[in-house]
């Protein structure tokens, strides 16, 4: 109960200087409106010389006459690009994001949908990716479309020779429709594999806000703690952390006390940067809202034990910006939260890979970009509890080694 | 019979500096004791580990028979503190102050807001309640100061130089409450550097110097260390040859110096020698044309005692 009313106290200090607003709400919003920008325009020079999905193209099957017609129509298409592939190296393509995919022609192909048998096509592709899925879904129609056509080819050959009167138009026409609406499209296309893909061109995936606000929020959490920081600085300052001291308080029930506190703050601010993020840039965090809910709660805890740690090394306000500030480069930079590590350097990208906002951006990105569900969120919540825990274990023993 | 604060062997030492070595002493319940000592006499570090906020490097101390280093928890139940520095948040106001700090010591709902009422009028702050700490005056900020470490009705309050630095309104009205609550029935250990306070509040003084308490006991026992004579310094419109003869065999008189153009002396009883003094000036045709009067004082003990002033 003291340890609520501690903390109850910080966080009115906190609101009650209205630099923490800024801090805390404006700033990371107007970020993630000019992050969401920026890699928006940066990415539409880049895109404007080729915005076409990348599609692997193997053909087991020779030259023959229906797959030929497939290569042309797929060659001259608007919404993707083909690169010929063989079957050896169509997973290494997809894995280091060569291609968002590839569609196998099986062997005997032709010679099936001459016959008017079915014969499905294999598309492999990462499923959870939202270039597989569009990969899927222009496949669909396009082979759709061959398919009638090379039906429409097969009743005409039937028909040709017969009179020609209105009634043979008629039935060309009607098979070809019937053909086309009871063509079972899904099974024309058959997606066989999931393969998980590098990141697309447009690593952002559909939307840029998807690294923007998951970035921003990390980032601007960390910066958040300048504000609580300079509690704890105060609280020395002020002598007053003395006398809660000569208080029946005992030391651990003042560490937990600020770190509710802090904890309150950050969670505060995250869950209000999601809630504009969903709501304002259509960036879906309720794709899992659990998982949304446990990484978010993992990371309030991992920066309010870094705050608490910060608020018992420095010495003075000026410090705890500082510290702050460096704890936010080290963190977002390293951490991804700017740009995906994905398209980091070898080096920089490992490194990163253990920090715990990478982590955090990780276990976002599942949800955001990979549309994965709760169980993606396990691993980087776990991983950002075990940093919180050795935070905070610094924090208490820093906090005891304290001259008070 | 146990006793509301008894500190034995106190020791701490900050490397190789002994801040405090070997302090011992005792406060009735119920009595005001203060520890007299210069600055760095090792004062605000007793009353660190009195308060549970240093360990004690050897010795122990208890508060209403509860050892701060066996038993910090009780120990903390009977004791209020009231630190050198303000120790309050400049940006709530007066009452939110206290609120908070009641709270900190388990006070709520009714009784929580009853005690910071009745804490306020104690330090007489009612008008001024709402308004931040971090507008008032030293002398005002040292009363919420107070106030706080008052809230839980401690038995035992200690209080370590509240009037440091303050006007002497509030000066007063601080001394004033002290005697209050003690009156009340609150032990109070009452440090300061001022010999005046220690006279006017204590029912026993510890006097501590280089981490050691040198004496300790009533006021009267203390003077009596330094003897009993009153010291006068006199001054007179003439010579002081012709009269200096006189009064050196006026009865009650120990001794008469001239020092500087003053005449000193020492007697048992000035009420009683004064008056003779002036006759015998008389006789001679001298006329006295100042007359100081010192009593000893404590100031005298600790010159007496370690050789320097109180105050430097
Ligand atoms: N935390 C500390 N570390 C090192 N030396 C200290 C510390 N606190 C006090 N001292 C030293 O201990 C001595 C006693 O200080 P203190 O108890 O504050 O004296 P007082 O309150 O009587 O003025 C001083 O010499 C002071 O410099
Ligand atoms: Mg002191």
């Amino acid at each position: 109960m003291r340890i609520i009313d501690l903390a109850l106290k910080d966080l009115s200090q906190v609101f009650r200087d209205k630099r923490s607003l800024l801090f805390l709400v404006a700033m990371p919003i107007a970020f993630t409106f000019f992050m969401g920008f920026a890699y928006k325009s940066g990415s539409d020079n880049d895109a404007s010389k080729d915005t076409r999905i990348p599609l692997g193209w193997v053909n087991n099957d020779g030259n023959g006459y229906v797959s030929t017609q497939l290569f042309e129509m797929l060659s001259n298409s608007d919404s993707v690009r083909l690169v010929e592939l063989t079957s050896d190296t169509v997973d290494e393509s997809i894995r280091t994001g060569e291609v968002a995919g590839a569609l196998i022609v099986p062997t005997g192909y032709n010679k099936q949908v001459s016959a008017g048998n079915e014969a499905p096509l294999t598309l492999v592709t990462d499923t959870n990716s939202t270039n597989g899925q569009s990969l899927y879904q222009i496949l669909r129609t396009s082979v759709t479309k061959l398919m009638s056509a090379v039906e429409i080819t097969h009743l005409s050959a039937e028909t040709i020779g017969k009179p020609n009167d209105a009634s043979e138009l008629n039935e060309a026409f009607a098979s070809a429709s019937q053909a086309w609406s009871q063509a079972d499209s899904a099974s024309l296309v058959k997606v066989e594999m999931v393969v998980e893909s590098a990141p697309a061109e447009n690593w952002y995936g559909d939307n840029p806000y998807n690294q923007a606000s998951p970035g921003i929020l990390v980032q601007f959490a960390i910066m958040g703690l300048v504000s609580s920081g300079q509690i704890l600085v105060q609280e020395r300052k002020t002598r007053t952390l003395q006398r809660l001291m000569s208080t029946t308080m005992r030391s651990w029930e003042i560490v937990a006390g600020h770190m509710l506190a802090m904890f309150g703050i950050v969670f505060t601010q995250i869950a209000l940067l999601v809630v504009f993020g969903q709501l304002a840039l259509g960036v879906n965090y309720m794709n899992a809202p659990l998982g949304t809910l446990l990484v978010s709660v993992a990371l309030s805890l991992w920066i309010a034990a870094m705050g608490l740690l910060i608020g018992t090394v420095v010495k003075d306000d000026s410090q705890v910006i500082l510290f702050a500030l460096m704890a936010m480069f080290i963190f977002s930079a390293l951490g991804g939260t700017w740009f995906p590590l994905e398209v980091a350097s070898g080096t920089f990208a490992a490194i990163g890979k253990v920090m715990p906002s990478a982590w955090a951006m990780t276990g976002y990105q599942n949800i955001l970009m990979r549309g994965l569900g709760l169980e993606s969120a396990w691993m980087p919540t776990g991983i950002l509890l075990a940093y919180a825990f050795v935070f905070f274990a610094l924090a208490i023993w820093r906090f005891n080694k304290m001259d008070v | 019979m146990s006793y509301a604060i008894e500190v034995k062997n106190l020791k701490k030492s900050f490397g190789n500096l002994q801040a405090v070595q070997d302090a011992s002493f005792t406060a009735d319940a119920g009595e005001v004791l203060s520890l007299l000592g210069p600055n760095g006499a090792g004062k605000s570090t007793t009353i660190s580990m009195l308060s549970g906020l240093l360990a004690p490097t050897g010795g122990d101390a208890s508060i209403m028979g509860h050892s701060v280093v066996s038993e910090p928890e009780s120990a903390k139940k009977s004791l209020g503190v009231v630190p050198q520095d303000i120790a309050l948040y400049p940006d709530l106001s007066a009452r939110e102050n206290l609120i908070f700090w009641g709270k900190m010591y388990g006070l709520r709902g009714a009784t929580l807001k009853q005690r910071v009422d009745e804490v306020l009028e104690i330090i007489g702050l009612v008008d001024r309640q709402k308004d931040h700490v971090d507008k008032f005056s030293g002398g005002m900020k040292r009363r919420v100061n107070i106030g706080a470490a008052l809230l839980h009705k401690p038995d035992v309050i200690i209080m370590d130089e509240p009037t440091v630095g303050i006007d002497p309104q509030s000066r007063r009205h601080i001394l004033d409450n002290v005697k209050a609550l003690n009156r009340q029935g609150m032990t109070v250990l009452y440090t300061t550097h001022y010999m005046e306070e220690a006279a006017e509040l204590s029912d026993h003084i510890a006097i501590m110097d280089k981490g050691r308490i040198i004496a300790y006991g009533t006021h009267d026992e203390l003077i009596k260390l330094v003897g009993r004579e009153t010291r006068i310094d006199i001054t007179i419109n003439a010579e002081g040859g012709r009269v200096l003869e006189a009064w050196r065999s006026t009865e009650g008189v120990a001794r008469i110096d001239a020092l500087d153009g003053t005449l000193t002396a020492l007697v048992d009883d000035s009420n009683r020698v004064l008056p003779r003094l002036f006759d015998a000036a008389s006789k001679v045709g001298v006329r006295i044309t100042s007359v100081d009067i010192q009593e000893p004082n404590l100031e005298t003990v600790f010159l007496h005692l370690t050789g320097r002033a109180l105050r430097d």
